[in-house]
């Protein structure tokens, strides 16, 4: 396994694209996540130019344990860049008909489709590891106080956005495989979360209770969104496990999916 | 003799067509086997099923005597079609990469680059390189493994007669190492040249297998010529004629089957005419294979 991420990661770090969209998204990453209370800040100014005027402090973006769900939600939302940079190295693959290569030298199919499994899988760790150390260094620098009781409340949602991120990329993945163009398929996955938007928004009305079962929103649910709990709302501060178990069948279909195209094709 | 690769019935249809119909065909160890056939008629298929990238619809194959695994592809060296390799990565990068895929050591590399003379090229990007650099690192990637199977798939395709003539000069080498070579190609001179055996494929079909010494028994031709009047009138008056062209401005004599060029020079000699040109052409195989394709049908 580790000598098929080996193979893989050896084909993308002499890639320039591969550097620039991940250091963008590293660099992201880390550079928004760290820098909530600068925005803060900014929305507070430009509240005050409305007359109006709210007390930054009082609202706890950083402190232990909210820091936790606050960006680990936020992260959920940079993970876009790492799916086309996915679409991108998959699509490659068809476009330079290097798949078709790989095999005749000698991987089988599913080594092939483990080499970019794996790469997803450090891709997603790389993202939790860094979110994690901003999470605890902003939160040491900008907590009250430290309670070793409750701090590490919700540390949970890290393992969920590994999933999230995870799950996200398999379904990239699988985009690639399918589609085999890069730019269609990266307007495809642009627009997965409108295609999908329309279709529950359809059948809300009617069966409201599968909307939980469709694969994007179980991506979405892994790390509920917290903000609203600072106007006052209740909100969900827990990992769900039927989410997690919903997204980890996803997780699995995609790539199924993918090896079973991958399997009956002729490349 | 011992049993490389052995096909068995082996078919592939996409839709209506049958782009390989029931394929049988064994290649014994130390040939070089020639592919021939129309474009389209099935070769690359073929060699696709063989290596893996395309699913037989019926039939099998075995390697070695053995079921296909990708263990085994890594012990054949394989170019189909065209060279392919990540473009933005260099020759050596490449190699490396193919290295790892084939699971042997990196050490193999600058022999292989020595061999196809690319080992200046090596560190630029594959992108800058001319076709016939790329076929030839296609050749250094097949052979990294020191493979006991070699697979070309029309090598010499769009390359300038310099590339041509070194290509197969690669490949004489190759050859006379005792590797078995399968060589699918179009351009006969290039099989006959290069060939132990061969096997001609029509629209999916083999239609004829046999070893290229085999090509040019039966009638000969012979090409003659000589300062006389109606010469051609001589000609046929000769017993062992059969018929008689005239191309190039030489006499063109078919001879009919056991007559050969002695006997028509001494019936000529005898008749008190000189010849200042007489040559006795094995037929190519260019003219055997065209016979065979179109009796074919």
């Amino acid at each position: 396994m580790l000598q098929l991420l080996r193979i893989d990661l050896k084909k993308l770090t002499s890639y320039r694209t591969f550097w620039i969209i991940c250091g963008l998204y590293f660099f992201t990453l880390g550079m928004a996540t760290a820098s909530g209370m600068e925005f803060l800040k900014w929305l507070a100014s430009l509240i005050e130019g409305f007359g109006q005027s709210i007390n930054i402090d009082r609202i706890p973006l950083y402190h232990f344990p909210d820091v936790w769900q606050n960006l680990a939600w936020s992260s959920g939302l940079l993970k876009i860049m790492l799916g086309i940079m996915v679409l991108i190295s998959i699509t490659n693959e068809y476009s330079y008909r290097t798949v078709r290569q790989n095999i005749i030298d000698g991987l089988s199919r599913a080594e092939f489709l483990y080499s970019k499994i794996t790469t997803n899988l450090l891709l997603s760790l790389l993202s939790m590891v860094l979110v994690f150390f901003v999470s605890l260094v902003t939160g040491l620098i900008y907590s009250p106080s430290l309670n070793w009781h409750y701090m590490f409340n919700g540390i949970e949602f890290f393992p969920a956005y590994f999933l999230e991120v995870f799950a996200f990329l398999s379904f990239a993945l699988m985009l690639g495989i399918f589609v085999q163009r890069s730019g269609l398929s990266i307007v495809l996955l642009l627009n997965s979360y409108l295609i999908e938007l329309i279709i529950k928004k359809n059948i809300d009305d009617y069966v409201p209770q599968v909307i939980q079962f469709f694969p994007l929103e179980s991506i979405m649910n892994l790390v509920p969104m917290p903000f609203a709990r600072y106007a006052f709302q209740e909100i969900q501060d827990y990992v769900s496990l039927p989410a997690v178990g919903i997204a980890l069948v996803w997780t699995f279909l995609f790539n199924y999916f993918s090896y079973l195209r991958l399997k009956k094709a002729d490349l | 003799m011992e049993t490389v690769l052995s096909i068995q019935d082996l078919s592939k249809h996409f839709g209506k067509i049958k782009a390989v119909n029931n394929l049988k065909l064994d290649v014994q160890k130390g040939q070089v086997f020639g592919m021939l056939g129309p474009n389209g008629s099935g070769k690359t298929t073929t060699l696709g099923m063989l290596m893996g990238v395309t699913n037989p619809t019926s039939g099998k194959f075995l390697w070695f005597g053995e079921e296909p695994t990708p263990q085994l592809r890594r012990k054949i060296g394989a170019v189909l079609e065209h060279p392919i390799f990540y473009p933005y990565l260099s020759g050596q990068k490449n190699l490396e990469l193919n290295a790892m895929i084939k699971q042997c050591p990196v050490e193999n590399i600058p022999r292989v680059l020595e061999l196809v003379e690319l080992t200046e090229r090596k560190d630029d990007k594959y992108k800058t390189y001319s076709l016939g650099m790329k076929q030839r690192l296609a050749i250094a990637s097949a052979l990294l493994n020191d493979p006991t199977v070699l697979i070309l798939d029309e090598p010499t395709n769009g390359l300038d007669p310099m590339g041509i003539a070194e290509i197969r000069e690669i490949i004489r080498k190759i050859a006379a190492n005792g590797k078995t070579i399968i060589l699918a190609s179009h351009l006969l001179d290039e099989v006959q040249k290069v060939c132990t055996h061969f096997a001609i494929l029509k629209r999916g079909n083999m239609i004829y297998t046999g070893p290229v010494d085999d090509v040019g028994k039966g009638s000969e031709t012979v090409e003659v010529n000589a300062d006389v009047e109606n010469f051609n009138e001589v000609l046929l008056t000769f017993s062992g004629t059969s018929s008689v062209n005239r191309e190039n401005g030489v006499y063109q004599v078919t001879m009919r089957d056991g007559f050969h060029g002695k006997e028509l020079n001494k019936f000529l000699f005898e008749k008190g005419i000189v010849v200042n040109h007489l040559v006795t052409k094995k037929k190519s195989l260019e003219k055997q294979f065209l016979e065979i394709l179109s009796e074919a049908h």
